[in-house]
């Protein structure tokens, strides 16, 4: 489905919502970009294959967050702090580093680590709201032609994700079907990824001999193309050259190559998007409304910086010693202009397209349906 | 280039897939003329897919392999244009609606060939749009592929290899992997395209019934080369084992000329009814066409009346079950005794694949029981979840291994019977998608599980596999064994299930003896539909006293 609002817009509010949790870490604020972030999935989620990437990516920043509050835990004591319980602990060697795991577990320590792991979990909230409105295949068309290749290449590959998860459900349901419901667990690990994988591998093939058969990579490679990939190659060769003379402390010289690099990347991509052949079908434009929710969207961090310069505490919080977050109205007010994606909201219908059997028999029919 | 030639033409065409010892085509040549619909048929392996392949330089560009001869795709030849250069002559559709999709929304994937043959905006705009009409899609641009049913997804793939407005469409069994609205579907916006646009059409199909009354032309591959050469298709296929139930009826009656649809046989019927009439003004029931045979066919044999004969192996009742926050299954029971076999009818949603997976104790109802004294295994409906091994045989010897057996049980039972015993030594993986269906169907029912619950066992196969599952089903079910298919082939049900239960949107809505269900119905099997009662050739051929061909054994 095409997303009400340009790519860009969408990369330009994500990028807000980004900084904006790094500029107020609060978990009371974190909280509301999060219900942001949720708010704006419901409204403009696509129907693609990328319309789970929201929970998926938040319940990885969930358990970011558990993994980080028990290392934390476990390693870090302050001595200082108000201890909530002891666990058993125990000392590594001096080869591996010599700290002490387990011992007494400290409250500041605990709610300091779930704070932090909060804003991961906000940024993965933001991320994973970014892959479930964003049209990717308008994002690879928005890039410099020059690098419209490889991001097909990753969108499609990112699209077979979701597929490749449902083959492996299919296929541990199918290894226990066939011994009638007994599961087996030795060995088990061979008999389900080999069909996964090779069902994968026919899959890609059949996908590359239908891209083959629709054209892609009509015209072969040009003078324009080869000139684009020896610049690449060169432009890589210089501004590794670059790196080893900064670690060698051969400043000019590293200066010079990095200088050569990055001119020759440039005439890379400027060969690479002349010599293509590709016109665009349906160019999307980036609209004055799409400016206009952009431009709304980047107040939130200007505002919070704005804040920040005047003093503003509530922005970040400390867990020592122990208190709640402090809670100011400015902060939210600044943050409510993430929600500029609402200021148009698609039409029920369109959200919602009349013929909804197929979406409704994905669920029970393995995704062939009819109405 | 010169005045472009109408048509593909194959001369002398051979190919060999790498690292494989059989060949694939054999001196091949073939006509498509420019406007016409050309059905190939033939068994899997026949090598179908290699010559739809071929069109477009996809063998040997892509596949690899030794390729003699010369395919001419309107005046290109493949030899020297690469399967990208023929784009904009030759559209392309694979037979799984999924693997075509590049970008994740309908409009713009329509316009991916487009884009790559660098068209002008202008008229990229209006071939899209026009493009959206023919195939009926307009509605669905908006979508994302795999949003789509699969009948509406393999649609939107024709579209996209029709976008480029290609005088050719080469489509390799595209509605074998549908539900028979969607088969129906797609078949039709064929049709259309072909009466519209003059589109010349290069299709490989197994489900002769609704393909052969489209085409113009048919011809039959075996083994690499062609065994009937292309003409009207009602000849060509007469003694074909694919061809539709009515065209092998009209054949066993001596019905004139062959029919290939039901309106076509039904007309047939009518005229041998009448002719008997005035042969024999008293008889009144000649009306069906039968000459001088007993009246009432008697009951296939296995048929249920009443109650089946052997003991309870699986009984269901009240099974209810949500899926997602929504009721798949409300209140069903279902049973199997000894020597059943069940069809599950309905279309798709309507619970079939949900009720085959809690009697096969692999999905877990919210209320009802499951109880019997049967032991039960599942047929997934993608083989390709199962296979595994690196044999045929190996594949069959890991379910008995995995039961923890040290004996090789009735793996040979198994191979004879399913008809794999020549590939007993093959990769699972490199059989055609019917052979690979009768491997996972043999590797699980070798675990000798009483009743075997498979779902959509014969999409994708062709008609000598399908009969042969077909043995191996009913030999089971007589041998104390039960049954139970999820499909939705009625002929399939007609010729071998004693009973069917029919399922809308969670709910029994018909179940009983399979001639008294179906009869009733919307989508009776064919012969049904032309001579009432009988439900398949084979009856015809038992109460004509003609010793019974199985069908999918008719020689030629």
């Amino acid at each position: 489905m095409t997303s009400r609002f340009h790519a860009l817009a969408w990369l330009i509010w994500a990028l807000a919502a980004a900084i904006s949790l790094q500029l107020a870490p609060n978990p009371l604020y974190v909280a509301v970009v999060i219900g942001i972030a949720t708010l704006v999935v419901q409204v403009h989620g696509s129907d693609g294959p990328f319309a789970r990437a929201f929970p998926v990516l938040l319940t990885l920043g969930v358990v970011f967050m558990v993994i980080r509050v028990a290392l934390t835990a476990a390693t870090t004591h302050t001595g200082i702090g108000t201890e909530l319980f002891t666990t058993p602990s125990f000392t590594l060697p001096q080869l591996l580093g010599g700290f002490t795991v387990g011992g007494p577990v400290e409250a500041e320590v605990l709610f300091q680590a779930a704070a932090e792991g909060f804003v991961v979990v906000g940024v993965m909230a933001v991320f994973g709201a970014f892959n479930a409105v964003v049209s990717h295949y308008e994002l690879v068309q928005s890039t410099p032609r020059a690098f419209y290749e490889l991001g097909l290449v990753v969108t499609v590959a990112l699209a077979f994700v979701p597929s490749t998860i449902q083959a492996v459900v299919a296929v541990r349901e199918a290894d226990r079907a066939r011994t009638g419901g007994r599961v087996v667990r030795r060995g088990r690990l061979i008999r389900q990824a080999i069909p996964v994988l090779e069902s994968g591998m026919e899959r890609a093939v059949n996908l590359a001999e239908s891209m083959d058969a629709r054209g892609f990579a009509y015209g072969g490679a040009s003078p324009l193309d080869r000139v684009a990939g020896w610049a690449g190659f060169a432009s890589l060769l210089a501004l590794g050259g670059a790196f080893v003379a900064l670690v060698g402390r051969a400043s000019t010289v590293a200066l010079a190559l990095g200088a050569a690099g990055v001119g020759l990347l440039l005439v890379a991509v400027w060969a690479a998007s002349a010599a293509r052949h590709r016109s665009r079908y349906r160019p999307r434009h980036f609209t004055t409304a799409d400016g206009a929710m952009a431009g709304i969207a980047m107040l939130a961090p200007i505002g919070i910086a704005a804040l920040s310069a005047w003093g503003e505490s509530t922005l970040t919080w400390a867990a020592s010693p122990l208190h709640w977050p402090a809670f100011a109205a400015l902060p939210v007010i600044a943050l409510t202009a993430l929600l500029a994606p609402m200021i148009r909201v698609p039409p029920v219908n369109a959200a919602e397209p009349p013929d909804t059997a197929g979406r409704r028999e994905l669920v029970s029919d393995r995704g062939s349906a009819a109405k | 280039m010169n005045q472009p030639a109408r048509g593909l033409t194959y001369s002398r065409v051979s190919f060999r897939y790498p690292d494989s010892p059989g060949i694939a085509l054999r001196d091949v040549d073939l006509e498509v003329e420019g406007g016409e619909i050309l059905l190939v048929a033939g068994g899997s392996g026949s090598g179908k897919s290699t010559l739809l392949r071929a069109a477009n330089g996809l063998v040997p560009h892509t596949s690899g392999g030794q390729f003699s001869g010369n395919v001419l795709a309107f005046g290109r030849s493949t030899r020297t244009h690469r399967p990208r250069e023929l784009a904009d002559v030759v559209g392309f559709v694979h037979q799984d609606p999924e693997a075509q999709f590049v970008v994740d929304h309908v409009e713009r994937d329509l316009a991916f060939v487009l884009e790559n043959l660098g068209h002008e905006p202008q008229a990229m705009r209006r071939r899209v749009e026009e493009v959206l009409d023919a195939l009926g899609i307009a509605q669905l641009r908006e979508r994302a592929p795999t949003s789509l049913s699969s009948g509406e997804r393999q649609r939107c793939a024709i579209a996209g290899a029709l976008a480029a407005a290609p005088a050719a469409l080469v489509l390799d069994e595209p509605t074998s992997q549908l539900d028979p609205q969607g088969a129906d579907d797609v078949l039709a916006a064929i049709g259309r395209l072909n009466a519209d646009l003059g589109t010349t059409v290069l299709l490989a199909e197994h489900r002769l019934e609704r393909a052969a009354p489209l085409a113009d032309r048919a011809v039959i591959f075996e083994a690499g080369s062609i065994v009937a050469s292309p003409g009207p298709p009602a000849a060509v296929l007469a003694g074909y084992a694919g061809a539709p139930p009515v065209t092998h009826l009209a054949r066993l009656l001596g019905w004139e000329p062959l029919p290939l649809t039901v309106r076509d046989a039904r007309r047939l019927a009518v005229e041998a009814g009448r002719a008997n009439r005035s042969d024999r003004s008293d008889r009144s029931d000649g009306s069906n066409g039968l000459d001088g045979c007993k009246p009432p066919p008697p009951d296939a044999p296995g048929e249920a009346q009443g109650e089946a004969p052997g003991e309870l192996l699986l009984d269901a009742t009240g099974v209810h079950v949500e899926l997602g926050g929504r009721t798949v299954l409300a209140d069903v029971s279902v049973s199997a005794r000894q020597g059943e076999v069940i069809a599950l009818l309905g279309r798709n949603g309507a619970g079939k694949t949900t009720l085959l997976r809690v009697l096969g104790r692999l999905l877990t109802a919210r209320a009802g029981s499951i109880e019997g004294p049967g032991t039960v295994a599942y047929v997934p409906q993608d083989p390709n979840t199962l296979l595994f091994a690196a044999t045929v045989r190996a594949e069959l010897e890991q379910t008995l291994h995995l039961l923890g057996r040290r004996d090789h049980g009735d793996v040979d039972h198994w191979l004879a019977a399913l008809d794999l015993t020549h590939l007993a030594g093959r990769h699972p993986r490199s059989l055609a998608g019917g052979e690979r269906q009768r491997v996972a169907v043999a590797a699980v029912a070798v675990g000798g599980a009483d009743v075997l619950l498979l779902d959509e066992p014969t999409r994708g196969m062709d008609a000598p596999s399908r009969a042969g599952l077909e043995r191996a089903l009913r030999a089971h079910a007589e041998a104390g064994g039960a049954v139970v298919l999820a499909t939705h082939d009625v002929e399939l049900a007609a010729r071998s299930a004693g009973r069917v239960v029919v399922l809308g949107d969670g709910d029994v809505v018909a179940s009983g003896p399979a001639r008294t269900v179906l009869a009733g119905s919307l989508f009776a099997p064919q012969v049904l539909r032309v001579l009432p009662p009988f439900l398949t050739v084979d009856e015809v051929a038992r109460a004509q006293g003609v010793p019974a061909a199985p069908a999918g054994r008719v020689e030629p």
